[in-house]
């Protein structure tokens, strides 16, 4: 039998990753009613920076041999750049485009960069060991044991997700963020800058992307041109039962999604954990029906739908 | 000029004459063509190449020797993307363009269409790594082989070698749901080690999905398991397998794992570089220390063609298609579908590339060929010994049916 509290260490690291995709996808819904799921390509191509672009079947490190400063420095910076290119050249010119069409379009995006990824690096998965030193176990009071790199995750969800709900509440430009968020034309005419607001949330996206990337990374070690669809579709329904629009929410949605599932990993009879994620979304659908609006809405969304 | 010398002219150019004919109708008879309803793009690209390659190499080496029946071999070579759809679509233009032997891609669900678009046609299709038997008689049908064996049979030669030659007792069986391919392999395990150890010699099961980025709950489980097993099986492929290997090092857990075919090679070790006590079994080693001298032989014929050593295990089983079909063929003396199935479903025993090579009516896929079991020692890959198993799956485990469901 496994230990409980073990479980719900093992609950809080998985929620704690799910929870750090999931402030990227609620912190662009927030301002741009856009689900974006091309962020799981943005972590994918982050992630592939660690190695030489080449089809050999055993990949060369390139950026991943380098000092971890700068190695985080650079998997962030790629990020960003794919995260603010994707806005320049397909988001912005679809601003006035309903949100169905910017689903569409960030589906185009993600399928765009995966085959990219595919004709560079091929199909064949590869991998990269990065901060090994991290993934080692730390054991906390006495008998519960947690990988080094879920801790940080938890860290950098804490310090991201508080960041931002600052930032938003109290900095100028999360204050314009905010106003472009409730109304992009009124925002303009009030002398905000829209473009360049929405341009900076992405930017903000990508760094989020950039950090998820060196962690997922680290944690596994390896490299796939669909790792960050994989992934991104938990931190979407993590955004959903969260609450659309709402950072906290976002997070809480990402811990109540990983938690769930390793809840149900570590109690459902043998036979039946094959079937893990059909009772996983069993149980986000009976959330639903419950909380439409999710678990915590945001100000700004109660008027709407 | 004598009489005598007369007619020895007059001989040598009736000699000449005659070979010279003879050599003028090998070159006219139409070629024999090999059609490759592979991967050349998409992801099943990076399996399908080498594999296709090793048989371009084998066709090549046939030629070299003058051909087959007397006539050249063609390969005709069409991508079909790692899309089903047109692996159907590919396999039919072949078969339309009257190949006489179509080499589908290596996974069952892809390369299935093809066969099917074959089978139409009275086609044979051959695919080199399918590890399931409905790639044969009793699922896309009776001109349907693969040159792979029985994903069950990896978990039957790891469970015994490691019973037998390692002195295991008890395992934990860990099993990846992405793919049928790896029930199977785990399932195969699972009925030798019961079979060997008792049903008490399967201390835990667990199981993960290839995509999940962490696997800390099932590493959790692992820990708690009373008493430790002497092993952890694991029938997986990259990158989960990769990945859950990394993380059950991580966590300080050092118990030797077991793995299937799906983990062969070394491409994803970097993930875990300092990996030890890690064995898999394989068709070939790429690390040039294969103990069968064919494999060496092949290997070195892979390396002088292509400038590279050979990528990946599975690009064997590429050149033992041709060898088994082309093998068939010499003894029909014809490239008739049905003859040539007739003569495939006589081999015995065959002694081809990867070791004797057997197919039956019932069975198109080996369920008694050894594997190469392979070690990792320091994140160094070391082959160990061709292994042969004991257990012969039978048709229920073969499918997955009653018991073993």
């Amino acid at each position: 039998m496994i230990d409980f509290l073990q479980v719900v260490v093992d609950a809080a690291s998985l929620g704690s990753l799910y929870a750090l995709l999931a402030l990227a996808i609620g912190l662009l819904f927030g301002i741009m009613r856009l689900v974006n799921f091309a962020q799981g390509d943005y972590i994918t191509l982050g992630a592939y920076a660690l190695i030489l672009p080449s089809g050999d079947a055993v990949a060369t490190m390139l950026v991943g041999s380098w000092p971890w400063p700068a190695m985080v420095l650079t998997v962030v910076v790629v990020c960003v750049i794919a995260a603010l290119l994707t806005e320049r050249l397909v988001f912005r010119p679809l601003r006035r485009a309903d949100s169905e069409t910017l689903l569409i379009a960030s589906f185009a995006v993600s399928f765009l960069i995966q085959n990219v990824v595919l004709v560079v690096y091929g199909g064949r998965p590869k991998s990269a060991g990065i901060l090994d030193g991290l993934t080692e176990s730390v054991t906390l009071f006495g008998n519960l044991r947690v990988a080094g790199v879920e801790l940080v995750t938890l860290a950098a969800v804490a310090v991201l997700s508080v960041g931002l709900v600052l930032f938003l509440q109290y900095t100028s430009l999360g204050v314009q963020m905010r106003a472009v968020a409730e109304d992009f034309r009124m925002a303009q005419l009030l002398g905000v800058r829209g473009n360049r607001v929405v341009a900076i949330a992405f930017g903000i996206s990508g760094l989020i992307g950039g950090i998820t990337s060196v962690l997922i990374v680290a944690q596994t070690g390896v490299l796939d041109y669909r790792m960050g669809v994989l992934v991104i579709v938990y931190a979407f329904f993590a955004t959903v039962v969260g609450g659309m629009g709402s950072l906290i929410g976002a997070a809480l949605g990402g811990f109540v999604i990983g938690s769930l599932s390793v809840f149900l990993q570590a109690y459902l009879p043998v036979d039946m954990r094959p079937f893990r994620d059909a009772f996983l979304f069993t149980i986000v659908i009976a959330i639903l029906l419950l909380r439409p609006q999710g678990l915590i809405v945001p100000r700004g969304a109660r008027e709407r739908v | 000029m004598s009489m005598l010398g007369k007619s020895r002219v007059f001989a040598a150019t009736i000699c000449l004459l005659t070979f010279g004919l003879a050599a003028a109708g090998a070159e006219d008879k139409p070629p024999i063509k090999i059609g490759f309803a592979s991967a050349q793009s998409g992801f099943m690209a990076a399996y399908d190449i080498p594999s296709t390659n090793a048989a371009l190499l084998a066709i090549e080496q046939l030629n070299e020797k003058g051909g087959l029946l007397g006539r050249k071999i063609e390969p005709v070579l069409r991508d079909m993307k790692t899309d089903a759809a047109l692996s159907a679509k590919v396999g039919a233009e072949l078969a339309a363009d009257g190949v006489d032997l179509i080499v589908t891609t290596s996974d069952y669900d892809l390369g299935g269409p093809a066969a099917l678009a074959a089978k139409e046609k009275g086609v044979i299709a051959f695919a080199p790594g399918a590890a399931d038997p409905k790639m044969g008689v009793q699922g896309v049908g009776w001109q349907t082989f693969t040159a792979n064996g029985a994903a069950q049979v990896e978990g039957i030669i790891m469970a015994e070698w490691a019973f037998k030659k390692k002195g295991f007792k008890t395992a934990y069986v860990l099993q990846d749901d992405l793919l049928e391919y790896n029930k199977s392999g785990c399932a195969g395990f699972r009925a030798a080690w019961t079979k060997l150890a008792g049903e008490q010699g399967i201390v835990g099961r667990d199981n993960f999905m290839n995509s999940d980025p962490s696997i800390a709950v099932q590493i959790s489980r692992i820990k708690s398991t009373k008493p430790a097993p002497d092993a952890i099986y694991m029938c997986t492929l990259p990158p989960g397998g990769a990945s859950a290997v990394r993380q059950i090092r991580a966590a300080g857990i050092q118990t030797p794992i077991l793995a299937n075919v799906g983990m062969t090679d070394d491409y994803w070790i970097s993930a875990t570089p300092d990996l030890s006590n890690f064995y898999n079994p394989t068709m070939m080693s790429i690390f040039g220390d294969d103990p069968s001298p064919k494999v060496q032989e092949f290997a070195a014929a892979y390396t002088k063609k292509y400038g590279t050593r050979v990528p990946q295990a599975y690009a064997s089983v590429g050149y033992l298609v041709i060898q088994a079909w082309s093998t068939a063929v010499k003894r029909a003396g014809t490239t008739d579908a049905k003859a040539v199935v007739a003569e495939l479903e006589k081999f015995k025993d065959e002694d081809l590339l990867l070791g004797p090579t057997t197919f039956n009516p019932e069975l198109h896929i080996q369920t008694h060929r050894p594997l190469l079991v392979m070690e990792v020692q320091d994140g160094k890959h070391h082959s160990v010994e061709r292994y042969r198993n004991e257990m012969i799956p039978d048709m229920d485990l073969l499918f997955r049916v009653g018991k073993y469901q």
